[in-house]
Formats: C-alpha cells, structure tokens, sequence
C-alpha cells in the first residue's frame, strides 16, 4: 500500500474577473507600445502641430496681435469649424504614423515564435486578449488626436471674448465622432494587418500600403471608367469627408466625387469586418501546417 | 563518389569563372522558387494587375469614341507616373526586395545561405537577379497587357495610334522606365533592408525624398531615381495637390544619359551593398 | 596545407557582452567535444569557425582556409547549426539537393548525394514532406543530413543530439564516430559530457566564453579527480574539528580561518567527507554554523562538468 502525504494544494483562493484580466492586458501593451525610444519620438512629432496651433488660437484672440496683422490676413486665423478641421486631420494623419510603429509592437511579438498558444492557455478568451490589446492602441491613438483636439477647443472657447463655446458645440461633438471613427478603424486595421503579417518589421510596411494602394486603385478606376464610386476604396478621401460633415465645415472636394454618407458607412464597415475575419483566422492557439 | 568530389574540388579551382556562374544560376532559380513564386507573393500580383484588371473592365463596359483616345492616353502616362512608380512599383519592391536579405534574417535562415559555397558578393548579386527577375516580368507584363487593352478597344483607330502614330515609342518609354524602376527601388531597398532592422521607415524617408526631389538642386537630383526616370516619361500629366511637387519643370536631359545616370546609381548602391555583405554576422536574437 | 583547425588569440564581443575571450587552440583530426554549461560559449565558437560571425580579435583558419574564400572553405566544412529554422516551404529532400546544387554538381550526383545523406540520418520517407511539418527529432536529422551531404572534412555539430530519441541518438553516435575514425575532423557541442565521450578524442571543456581545460578526455578526467575539494567550515572550535578531520585520510589539508571562527579543508572524497561532518555534528560536540564550498567560480564548474562521481561509463 502506498500512503501519499498530500501536501501539493493546488491554488484555491479568489481570481480577478475576466473584465480585469482584459486590463491587465492593456496595461502591458501600453507598456510595450510606449518601451521603445520612437514612440516617445512620434509622439513628441505629434505634438507639434497642436503647439502651433495653440498659438494660433491664441494670436487669433489676442486684440494686440489682431491689430497687427491687418485685414485679409487677419482671416487666415479665423477659428472656425474649417479651422479645427485642419488640426483634426492633421492629428488623424500624425495618429497613423504613429499606429504603424505602435500596432506591430503591441502584437507581433505575440506571435512571432508561436507564442500566442502560451498566451491563450491563460484563462484569457480570444476576444479578451484582442480587446484588451484594442484598449491600449485605442488609448494612445487617444492622446494624439481627440484629447489634444478637444483640449484646443476647451482653450478656444476660454479665451474668446465672445459666448464661443456654446455656439459652436457641434464642433466638439465633430472632434470626438470623428477621431472615434478614426481610431476605432485605425486599430482594428493596425491589429489585423499586424497579426496578418506576423512580422513586426513588413506589418509597419503593410498598415501604409493597406491605406495608400486602394486609394491609388481607387483613383484609377474612377479615372478610367469615368465614375466616382472608385473613391470608395479611397480611404484617406472618405474620412475627409466624414470630418467636414460631423464638423460642418465647407467641403472643398469636387462635388463631381460627392459620396453619400451611407455608402461611406458601408465601406468603413466592411473594412473592419474584413479586419475581423483576418484577426479571427490569425489569433488562434494552434497553427496546423500542412507537411 | 570519393573522386568524382576530387575531380569537382580540382575543377573549382581551375575555372572559378564558370563556377560562379553556374552557382549564380542556379542560386537565382533557387531564390526565385523559392520566395518570388509562391502563394506568399500573390499581393505583387494584385499590385501589378489590378489597373489591368479595371482597363479591362473599361474595354468590356465602356463605349470608346475617337476623340477619348487623346484623354486614355494621358490616363495611361497617370497610371504609370503616379500608381506604378509611386504605389505599385514601389511598394512591390519594397517587398521582394527587404524580403531577399532581412526576410531571411526574421526566418532566421540566412545563415544556410551565408554557409553555402558560394561567393558573398556573388548571393547578394544572384538574389538581386532573382529579385529583378520577378519583379520586371510582373510590372513589364502587366505595363503591356494596359498598354494592349487601352488602345484595342479603339479598334482601327487604335492600332493606327500604336502602328503608325506614337504609340509604340511610348510603349517603349513605359517598358524602358518600369525596367529601371525596379532595378533602381530594387538595389536601393535591398541595401536599406541590409542597414536596417526596420527598412519601412528609412523607405517612407525616400519616399518623402523622392517627392521633394524635383526642387532640390540639381547635384543632389542626381541621387534619386524617380528625378532620372521623370526624364523617360513619354507623356507628361498634370498633377495636382501633392503629386503637383513632381512635375516641377527642370532642365530636360536626354534619355541615354538619364538611363546611365540611373544605371551609375544602381551601380554604386550594388557595389556598397556587397562591401556591406562581406561584413555581415547573423544575430538572430532579437526580432 | 594544415590539417588544423587553429584559433590564435579570439576574443568575440557582442556589444558588452562576452562571447568567447582569448581562445588559443588547434584542433587535430578526430572527434573534439566542446563542453560547457549554457551560454558559456560553445556556438559563438562554432560560429566563428563557420564565418557566420567575425571575430572581434585574434585569427583563425581551418585547414588553413578561411571563410572569405567561400567555395573552398565550405567544400571543406559542413555545419549543423544550433537555429532550428529553415527555408519556407521546401521539403527536407530539396532542401538537401539544394545546397548541393549550389557546390556546382552535376544534377544527378546531387542526387546521388541527396539519397546518401538521407539514408545516413535515416529519415526514412519524411524526407518527401514539407519541413515545416517535422517533429522535433526529424528537424535535427535533415539539419545533420544537409551538413553531411556534400563530404566535407571537417564537421561542425552543435548539439546535434538535441531531440533525438535514444535509437537515433546512437544511430547518430555511431555515424560520427564512424566519420571520426575517417579521419575526419568533427567537432561536437554539448552540455553533458557522459553522453559523447565514450566517442570522443579529445574534449575542451569552456566555461563563461573562457577556455578552462582542453586534451585528451582521460587526462581532464583525472586531473580534475586528483585536485581536492577544499570547503570553509565555520564553528566554534576549528581546531578540534580539524583534528578529528585528520584522522581520515582523504582529508589532505587543513587551514585556519583568519579570524579562528573557521577551517578550510581539503578533501578528494567529497561525499565521505560530507558524511563525517554529520556523525560529529551529530555528537554535538562543535557547533557547526555554516557549511559552504570554498572553492572558485572554475573549480565548481569542472565538478558539473565532469561529474562528482567521475563515472566513466
Ligand atoms: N547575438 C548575440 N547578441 C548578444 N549576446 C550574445 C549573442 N549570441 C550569444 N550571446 C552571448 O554570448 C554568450 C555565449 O553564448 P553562446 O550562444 O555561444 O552559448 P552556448 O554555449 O552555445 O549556450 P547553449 O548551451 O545555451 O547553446 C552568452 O552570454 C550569450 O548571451
Ligand atoms: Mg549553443
């Protein structure tokens, strides 16, 4: 007979719930994402505009600097919807930059070397561990685009000598929807190329290609067969238009290409469903290869 | 089989010429096999044939009267100045191109060709055949097969175009500038994937160089490749908003020494990366 | 022509990192194992031998050849790295015939050669399957087969017991000591001395990117027997711990502590040495505080390396 002294227990005591391990997901990619020098750099590159910007708000309420410059120059600094439409793009288009060196490093560690079955035999869920990576590229797309945006805003509405603020709320709704849209659409795309591509050094390649060759594709198909529907697969077009429309801002585009909304809805949907089906074949925790 | 071996180490040393070649051959079939024509590259073929496959359905859809062919004609020159050279060229060659050095690297199967018999030089000039190989036969075909369905569907006044009027010289023009273009992207972006753990960024900048090229002084024009092949175009297009930086008017320089220059260009970078090659060590401990 | 394999003076760095320091070696023909915990060194040497990395210092050649001179050198060596990676999507058979094309054979002798090197390793008809779908083991026979395939005199192995069952490691035994007796040079890396010096000639032993013993593997073997254990003792009373000590006679030196708080002592039976210490602190007669080796850093080493029970298999 064979008496065992039982003295192995296996762990019983309480676990965090699965809504926190998603945190603790987030929090180390943010980690990861914010580990490297560049990032730091890209950020700091991002900031820029929003500094000139600010000083422009500022001359643009300052009495003393009106006075200086006159006239037709005075409107060059006109703070208005078109006004922040500028900033917004240009924080957007700072935002991929930044996406296309920070999404690779959030995800592609994971799976390059077959790490990710290690990964997933934690108590985590697919959809868990893809969220929580979401959460941190959401968060420091966030600090690049709406936040600061909005921050000018807030700024704009405190220095000016005229009730501003109130009269111009759909200007901060425009800013939040349009940078959600934005960044939603950013990460989802950052993620699945990323885990599409599995190596960090061509997904960087991969997330300005995804943007830039179907608008190019785009344009020649709307050149040669003489329609506006090409601009569909334009994306750097089609969310232009979605921030002149949420900031009502003139459009300048050529009417000729006008897009109606909801075929700007369609295809932004279908790209992250595209996205989608690309992360659910890629994060699984097996890879069977055929030999 | 002891002597046959004998027999074949005695020929190496004899004739090291024929040898390399053989080894060159044969390492470029093996490289294009391998990398180039594989379900991995189906992306270079949707870059290069996805303006065929709209032209096509241009010429099953459209009706094509006379005067548009002066409009496809300078529609054509826009898809080849603006989408291949700036798009699908360069993005394509960016591919095959950093996949041939740093791609083996982040497989970490460089080393099985570093211990091979073969010359240093010799693989970095045998993969940028293989390279140059695939990458000319996709855009060339693909420039041909657009150039064919632009013009068949105007019928006579199509071929009289093509035959008689100038459209086979700029047919020539077009081959002529997508066979440079890759060599160039091509020896410019295997050298960059050599120096970089990261070739995208160090791309994007020459990307940023190429289209501020045009206005910077000509001593420094003559280290792009897009400012040599802008000399080649057949047709030129008017641009607009960002693409408008390319079509700054500069001095014409005639085609024969816009190819040398080129071919100086792809020439130096080659001859720095086989310097770089010699020197290269696997280090396969981060990324 | 040498027949050597000869490092003057290598020091490798990666960064601030030591690789290898100051190897002075040369390498006859027959079987050489490098032995040496993990990270100590064994394939950054194995990797400047090669030519995949460049020496930071110093020089070496094989067989008077050096990896500039591609086409020679690499007819002449074969190398099974350590990576267990390889080309994508080629099975193991192309993946031999290959590297033997690029040797600028005739096809059919690649062929030939292909088959024969296949058979060696014994990989049976896994060699017509894509490599991405081989186990472990089989990874390790067509690495071993693509380093063998094209009869080269001088054979690097890095751990290429790694993975392998107990069959195909004496399968593989077998063959490098067959090759050996060849007079062929090859070199064997591998944590565990036991299990390849039944084959092997010559063994050099490094630790910590240092050289620390090199020759024929029953010379190392008793030279590290023969060199005594030495262990601090602390206690109340040194002097009466080092007498009773003294009645054995495997304890060979015996040494004050400075402070007269302790004992060194020598000993070349550790495990009876041991033994003892517990009867008399059992009796309670001293008051035995602490217990620890004295020896340096290279001296512990040689113990794992060789095996405190010397057993010689
Ligand atoms: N590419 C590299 N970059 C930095 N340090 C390295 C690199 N390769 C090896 N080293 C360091 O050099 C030392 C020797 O490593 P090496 O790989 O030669 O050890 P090893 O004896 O082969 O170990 P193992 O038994 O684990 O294979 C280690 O400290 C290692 O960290
Ligand atoms: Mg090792």
């Amino acid at each position: 007979m064979a008496v065992y002294k039982r003295s192995y227990r296996a762990y019983e005591g309480p676990v965090t719930s699965p809504a926190e391990r998603i945190l603790v997901l987030a929090r180390y990619a943010w980690a990861e994402a914010w580990a490297s020098k560049i990032t730091i750099a890209l950020f700091i590159l991002c900031l820029v505009p929003c500094l000139i910007s600010l000083v422009g708000i500022y001359a643009a309420n300052n009495p003393l600097v009106r006075s200086l410059i006159n006239g037709k120059a005075s409107e060059l600094i006109n703070v208005d919807a078109g006004f922040f439409l500028k900033v917004l793009s240009g924080q957007c288009w700072l935002a991929l930059v930044l996406l296309s060196w920070v999404a690779p490093r959030v995800i592609t560690f994971d799976l390059a070397d077959s790490a990710l079955p290690i990964l997933l035999s934690h108590p985590i869920s697919r959809f868990g561990y893809l969220f929580g990576k979401f959460l941190a590229l959401f968060a420091t797309l966030s600090i690049v685009t709406w936040i600061p945006c909005l921050g000018l805003f807030i700024y704009q509405g405190y220095t000016s000598t005229l009730p501003w603020m109130a009269g111009n709320l759909r200007i901060a709704f425009g800013i939040l929807a349009g940078s959600f849209i934005w960044i939603i659409l950013l990460s989802i795309l950052g993620l699945a190329l990323s885990a599409w591509v599995k190596w960090r050094v061509v997904a960087t390649g991969v997330i300005f290609a995804a943007v830039f060759i179907p608008a190019g594709v785009g344009a020649i198909a709307s050149a040669v067969l003489r329609t506006r529907w090409g601009f569909l697969l334009n994306i750097p077009y089609m969310i232009t238009l979605v921030w002149q429309r949420l900031l009502g801002a003139p459009e300048h585009f050529n009417t000729d290409n006008f897009l109606p909304n909801g075929s700007i809805a369609c295809m932004l949907t279908l790209a992250c469903l595209v996205c989608f089906a690309m992360l659910n074949q890629r994060i699984r925790a097996r890879e069977v290869v055929r030999g | 089989m002891a002597s046959s071996m004998a027999t074949m180490r005695e020929r190496l040393s004899q004739a090291p010429w024929g040898l390399w070649w053989i080894q060159g051959y044969r390492l470029t079939r093996i490289e294009l096999r391998r990398n180039l024509f594989s379900w991995r590259a189906a992306w270079i073929y949707f870059l290069a044939f996805v303006p065929t496959f709209i032209l096509l359905i241009h010429l099953v859809v459209d009706r094509h009267s006379g005067n548009s062919i002066s409009e496809d004609t300078s529609i054509l020159a826009g898809i080849v100045q603006l989408y291949y050279i700036r798009l699908g060229v360069f993005f394509g060659c960016l591919g095959i191109f950093s996949r041939l050095i740093r791609g083996e690297m982040i497989e970490r199967s460089i080393h099985f060709y570093l211990l091979s018999p073969v010359r240093r030089e010799l693989q970095l000039l045998a993969k940028f055949a293989a390279g140059s190989i695939a990458a000319i036969l996709l855009f060339a075909s693909a420039i041909l097969a657009n150039f064919v369905l632009v013009y068949v569907g105007f019928g006579a006044a199509g071929s009289d175009y093509i035959f008689n009027g100038p459209g086979l010289g700029q047919m020539e023009s077009y081959l002529a500038i997508i066979v440079l273009a890759c060599l160039g992207y091509g020896a410019v972006f295997l050298l960059l994937s050599m120096m970089f753990r990261n070739p995208t960024p160090a791309a994007m900048l020459v990307l940023g160089w190429e289209a501020i090229n045009p206005i910077l002084p000509s001593l420094l024009q003559k280290l792009s490749v897009a400012s040599y092949l802008r000399h080649l175009m057949p047709v030129q297009v008017g641009a607009e908003g960002i693409f408008a930086l390319l079509t700054v008017k500069t001095e014409p320089v005639p085609a024969w020494q816009a190819t040398l220059g080129l071919m100086a260009l792809i020439a130096v970078v080659l001859f720095y990366s086989c310097l770089r090659i010699r020197k290269l060590e696997i280090r396969y401990t981060t990324d | 022509m040498s027949d050597q394999i000869i490092f003057e003076d290598v020091s490798k760095f990666y960064g601030e990192v030591l690789g290898v320091n100051r190897i002075t070696l040369s390498i006859p023909p027959g079987i050489t194992t490098l032995v040496g915990p993990n990270g100590s060194g064994k394939t950054t040497l194995m990797n400047l031998m090669t030519g995949l990395i460049q020496p930071s210092r110093g020089r070496l050649s094989v067989l008077g050849l050096t990896p500039a001179d591609a086409t020679e050198f690499f007819s002449a060596v074969g190398y099974c790295a350590q990576f267990d990676s390889f080309p994508r999507n080629i099975t193991g058979w192309q993946f031999v015939y290959d590297s033997l094309m690029l040797y600028g054979m005739e096809k059919a002798m690649a062929a030939d050669f292909t088959v024969e090197a296949l058979d060696r390793v014994q990989l049976g008809e896994a060699a017509g399957r894509r490599i991405a779908g081989y186990s472990k083991g089989m990874r390790q026979k067509i690495r071993l087969a693509q380093s063998i395939a094209h009869h080269p005199r001088v054979l690097v192995l890095d751990e290429p017991l790694n993975g392998l069952d107990p069959m195909a490691r004496a399968e593989s035994m077998a063959l490098f000591e067959d090759l050996g007796r060849q007079g062929m040079h090859v070199i064997i890396s591998s944590h565990i001395l036991d299990e390849v010096d039944r084959i092997s000639d010559r063994v050099i032993l490094i630790t910590g990117g240092y050289l620390i013993a090199e020759g024929d593997i029953h010379q190392v073997r008793q030279e590290v027997h023969e060199k005594p254990m030495q262990v601090l003792i602390r206690c109340d009373r040194p002097e009466v711990l080092a007498s009773r000590m003294f009645s054995v006679n495997h304890c060979v030196e015996a040494r004050l502590h400075a402070d007269g708080k302790g004992v060194f002592l020598r000993t070349s039976e550790l495990d009876q040495f041991y033994s003892m210490l517990n009867g008399i602190a059992a009796e309670g007669l001293i008051k035995i505080d602490s217990v620890a080796p004295a020896d340096d850093d290279a001296n512990a080493i040689y113990q794992y390396l060789i095996g405190t029970e010397g057993s010689a298999s």
